[in-house]
């Protein structure tokens, strides 16, 4: 390149430098953690707020949060068999449907937003989908003795590092886990990583434990990305949930959705 | 083809409410015209109802579902703003398994060019 053609070439980049500012460092609290307050926004960005916004709150960011190869559920055989028959039934079965709240690591899958707000010794998730939230203590201290099976379970969670840790027992088994039909039992145990490996990125880990229908651990990956310019809405499931009206209808007739062996 | 619904199937799901595929037949695609008569801007989905003409000159009322109101707004909808009573709109989406005059929608084009998503790609959640 003739020192012409370079100095046109440097004249030429300067633009292109000065529209991509560099990204601020990873925010930290006075205890020295990744802090990871802000709004955040899991599973497939493009579906969750359309393709337009989607292309601007990419640049110059990284890749679409999507599962990296999912790593097919380990179910027992007889579990997959049932897994089948969800599945056959082309997800008439959903407990979302009904308007239940979507249990872990679902939630995070969601194409709406939630909110993080993190304290001394606590981390707060806000969902925008069922109006899930989620108090975490991150003070040492073990589980509740006294929990009761619940559609999110009993959190608690500590550091490791630069990734928050979150161990959660204490699961009713009325979720579905990472698709249609992925049932569970009370005995579930997740372990959930949280690694904020840039200013606008999360990567998220969890690990799903159940030995009564999992013949060993199963894990999922996903990229949850920052949302500076988005705040939680309301979505309130309940509304007018015809849709519940119009599975009963189906269920009298299910040649019209049950697919074909 | 089935690969792909399969690993779509076994990720981490991002449905909002409801599988799609119990309820719409995802290879049954439409594309109908008409003029809207009523909109239920509600969750957890948009309806909307919609004359429309068929070959033979009769009127019929057909219902689309959509996103709910927090990701209307997302796609750059807002309520009594873009859809109104009478707008003579084009609707992408996909037929009811049922048989019925329903459909899911996926984008609206008005007579003007302008276009906004209604509803999201078939196949989300499950196929």
């Amino acid at each position: 390149m003739t020192p012409r053609w370079f100095a046109i070439f440097l004249l030429a980049t300067i633009p292109l430098q000065a529209q991509t500012p560099a990204k601020p460092p990873v925010p930290r609290t006075p205890a020295g953690h990744p802090d990871l307050s802000g709004v955040w926004q899991g599973g497939n960005l493009a579906f969750a707020i359309g393709e337009q916004n989607f292309a601007r709150v990419s640049a110059p960011g990284g890749a679409p949060a999507a599962p990296v190869k999912p790593e097919p559920p380990p179910y027992t055989e007889a579990a997959m068999k049932i897994v089948q028959q969800y599945r056959d039934r082309r997800g008439i079965d959903d407990p979302a449907a009904r308007c239940l709240m979507v249990g872990i690591p679902r939630i995070t899958g969601m194409p709406m937003p939630f909110q993080i707000t993190q304290t001394a010794n606590q981390i707060i998730f806000l969902y925008e989908a069922f109006h899930i939230f989620r108090i975490i203590p991150t003070d040492g201290r073990p589980h509740p003795d006294d929990h009761t099976p619940s559609f999110m379970g009993d959190p608690v969670a500590h550091w490791e590092g630069d990734t928050l840790v979150v161990d959660i027992i204490g699961f009713n088994d009325k979720t579905w886990l990472g698709g249609v039909g992925t049932f569970h039992t009370e005995k579930l145990h997740i372990t959930e990583r949280y690694t904020r490996v840039d200013y606008d990125t999360i990567v998220y880990e969890v690990k799903m434990e159940d030995p009564d229908v999992l013949t060993k651990p199963w894990n999922q990956r996903a990229t949850i990305r920052l949302r500076p310019d988005d705040r939680v809405r309301e979505y309130e499931c309940g509304e007018n949930n015809e849709d519940v009206l119009r599975f009963e209808s189906l269920l009298k007739n299910e040649s019209l959705f049950v697919r074909k062996q | 083809m089935k690969t792909v619904l399969l690993l779509l199937a076994l990720s981490i799901p991002a449905w909002p409410h409801h599988s799609f595929a119990a309820e719409y037949d995802g290879e049954k695609f439409v594309t109908m015209k008409g003029v809207v008569t009523k909109i239920d801007w509600q969750n957890p989905h948009l309806h909307f109802y919609m004359d429309v003409t068929t070959a033979k000159g009769e009127v019929e009322q057909w219902k689309f579902e959509g996103f709910p109101p927090n990701m209307l707004v997302r796609q750059g909808w807002k309520k009594d703003v873009n859809l109104k009573i009478g707008d003579h709109i084009t609707v992408t989406g996909w037929l009811a398994r049922d048989g019925s005059k329903l459909a899911h929608s996926r984008e609206i084009t008005w007579d003007d060019g302008k276009k906004l998503l209604s509803g999201p790609p078939a196949g989300t959640g499950g196929n």
